[in-house]
């Protein structure tokens, strides 16, 4: 703990450097508190406090080491990639996904795009472990996925819907976040359609709210209760399984579907990467 | 139309017309055998995406604890499609109507009467969120019974902390007493509360299959037994 409260500055300081930010997270997420009046994001006191020494941006670090290391069977390094505004640039990319590739043809979250990178650009089979391990800070996944959105801290949420494939991926998110199934009969709204609700102990983001919304769909973030970072698509199953519903495929359309509405219900609104939750 | 083995289907037909048209029109480009996401409805492409993209959205082909696998679990029936509104608003009166109606005609009342069961398995139970959890950590009802996940959405006794979905329902007993009436009201709300609030987001304990009798008169034991800790 004391190791990691002496490291943060010199941490901070580094990612600094490339992540062009000009808040730290936990400013971005004071600016939201001091704009509107929501128990949902001032739920936690001390996550506010502890994020200056998130163990997400550890996480992110070796990220940004695994990104610029040439890799897999073409030893190629990440660089070579494009995440939507061009090969190797990162900064402003991740509040612009899930956007349409024009190489795949496709509409892609992150994850998925990670995914083709590996696979399509550095050559890794998709079963190899880099690929497959999608959970846990130990993982490829994690690492990149945090230091890649990293360098969307502080930026506005702007996920693209000019190509037909955006608006129509958007759309059925739409219809998806709204849809009841299973043995309770939930949708997204059951649990995330008011302000200031709980769920036990939990007070919930509303996602009607984009103040909320933002902090809610900030990820990567550290998980206290999980002592490990998280995904959009780990959130995703989460919330899948407490409404008795099957677990969505990572990476399905279905999720990316959703991602992609989820994201444009939190348009405008400022990034919190990473960002730490409970 | 009803693949799910819920005992709710009747009366609920009567409104199914006025709903979506239903079935799932995919429409293909000719482009190598893809299809043409663009060229459907959110609706459409929405059902396209859960049930046929890749082989499915979701892990489809899980066993439920309820039978069948999580692809008939993911269909909906008539008033899971008919509360389906973006932004989660409410249907149009008519539907509403209809909605109450059915949901009506599915309670089953327990032979002999509403009874009040044990309190202290309904406590249990009223805290549990324990059931029907389906994926990467699957709910064994062979080991534990399943319990309401009451408290997720509502505070009863002050003991525990409960959620603010609902509403609070500390006191209920003693404040509400327990005539024939407000037995039934509780029971009605724990079995299909549509009857009284169409398109509530609180689910169908009895209709669904969630809850069996037993586990109903225990949690409706909790709510209104004066011994229960909701009464003090
Ligand atoms: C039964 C209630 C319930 C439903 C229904 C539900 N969620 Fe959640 N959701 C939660 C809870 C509880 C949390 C917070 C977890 C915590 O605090 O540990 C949460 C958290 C989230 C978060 C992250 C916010 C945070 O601070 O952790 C997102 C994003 C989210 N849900 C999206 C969704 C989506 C999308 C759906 C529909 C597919 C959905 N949820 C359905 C209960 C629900
Ligand atoms: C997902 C949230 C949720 C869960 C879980 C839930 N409820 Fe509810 N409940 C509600 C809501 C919301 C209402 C208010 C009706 C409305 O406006 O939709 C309600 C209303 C009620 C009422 C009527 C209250 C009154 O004013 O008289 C009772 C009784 C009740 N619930 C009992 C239960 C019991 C018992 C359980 C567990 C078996 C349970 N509820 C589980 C959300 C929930």
């Amino acid at each position: 703990m004391f190791r990691k409260a002496l490291l943060a500055l010199p941490v901070a300081l580094a990612l600094g450097a490339t992540a062009h930010a000009e808040k730290a997270p936990e400013e971005v997420l004071q600016g939201l508190i001091d704009s509107i009046d929501s128990r949902y994001l001032t739920q936690s006191e001390m996550n506010l406090m502890m994020m200056p020494d998130n163990p997400a941006l550890w996480v992110g670090m070796d990220g940004e080491d695994l990104f610029h290391t040439a890799r897999g069977p073409n030893n190629v390094s990440m660089e070579a990639c494009d995440f939507g505004k061009g090969p190797g640039v990162l900064e402003g990319a991740y509040v612009e996904m899930p956007r349409y590739f024009e190489d795949t043809g496709k509409v892609m979250d992150l994850e998925t795009r990670i995914v083709h990178c590996m696979t399509d650009v550095q050559g890794f089979a998709s079963d190899d472990p880099a690929v497959r391990q999608r959970h846990g800070s130990g993982s490829d996944h994690m690492k990149l996925q945090t230091y890649i959105a990293m360098q969307s801290n502080g930026m506005e949420w702007n996920n693209p819907l000019d190509h037909p494939l955006e608006k129509a991926m958007r759309d059925a998110g739409e219809v998806l976040f709204a849809r009841r199934a299973g043995m309770s009969d939930f949708n997204c709204f059951a649990c995330h359609g008011q302000s200031g609700k709980q769920v036990r102990a939990s007070v919930l983001p509303n996602a009607k709210i984009g103040e909320d919304w933002t902090k809610a769909i900030s990820w990567p973030a550290h998980r206290v209760g999980h002592d490990n970072v998280r995904s959009s698509q780990h959130r995703v199953r989460g919330c899948y399984y407490q409404m008795r519903q099957p677990g969505m495929l990572a990476g399905s359309d279905a999720s990316i579907a959703l991602i992609s509405y989820w994201t444009d219900l939190a348009r405008g609104q400022p990034a919190i990467l990473p960002d730490m939750k409970r | 139309m009803f693949k799910k083995k819920t005992p709710m289907a009747a009366g609920i037909a009567a409104f199914a017309t006025i709903l979506f048209a239903g079935g799932c029109a995919v429409a293909d480009t000719g482009k190598s055998g893809q299809v043409d996401y663009t060229a459907m409805t959110p609706h459409e492409l929405a059902e396209y995406l859960i049930f046929e993209a890749n082989g499915g959205g979701f892990n489809l082909s899980q066993e439920m604890q309820e039978g069948g696998t999580a692809r008939e679990r993911m269909q909906q029936d008539e008033l899971q499609k008919a509360c389906s509104i973006i932004d989660d608003g409410k249907p149009d009166a008519e539907t509403m109507a209809a909605i109450r109606t059915a949901a009506q005609e599915s309670i089953v009342y327990p032979e002999g009467g509403i009874q009040l069961g044990d309190w202290k398995r309904g406590r249990e139970l009223a805290w549990s969120g324990f059931g029907y959890r389906v994926g990467h950590n699957y709910d064994d009802h062979s080991v534990r019974d399943v319990g309401g996940t009451c408290y997720n959405c509502h505070q009863f006794a002050t003991d525990r902390t409960g959620g603010n979905v609902g509403p609070v329902l500390t006191g209920y007993g003693k404040t509400r007493g327990t005539s024939d009436a407000i037995l039934k009201y509780a029971y009605d709300m724990i079995y299909n509360p549509h009857v009284y609030f169409p398109c509530t987001h609180m689910p169908r304990f009895g209709s669904s299959g969630f809850l069996d009798e037993q586990s109903i008169a225990d949690i409706m034991a909790y709510m209104f037994d004066p011994e229960s800790p909701v009464n003090e």
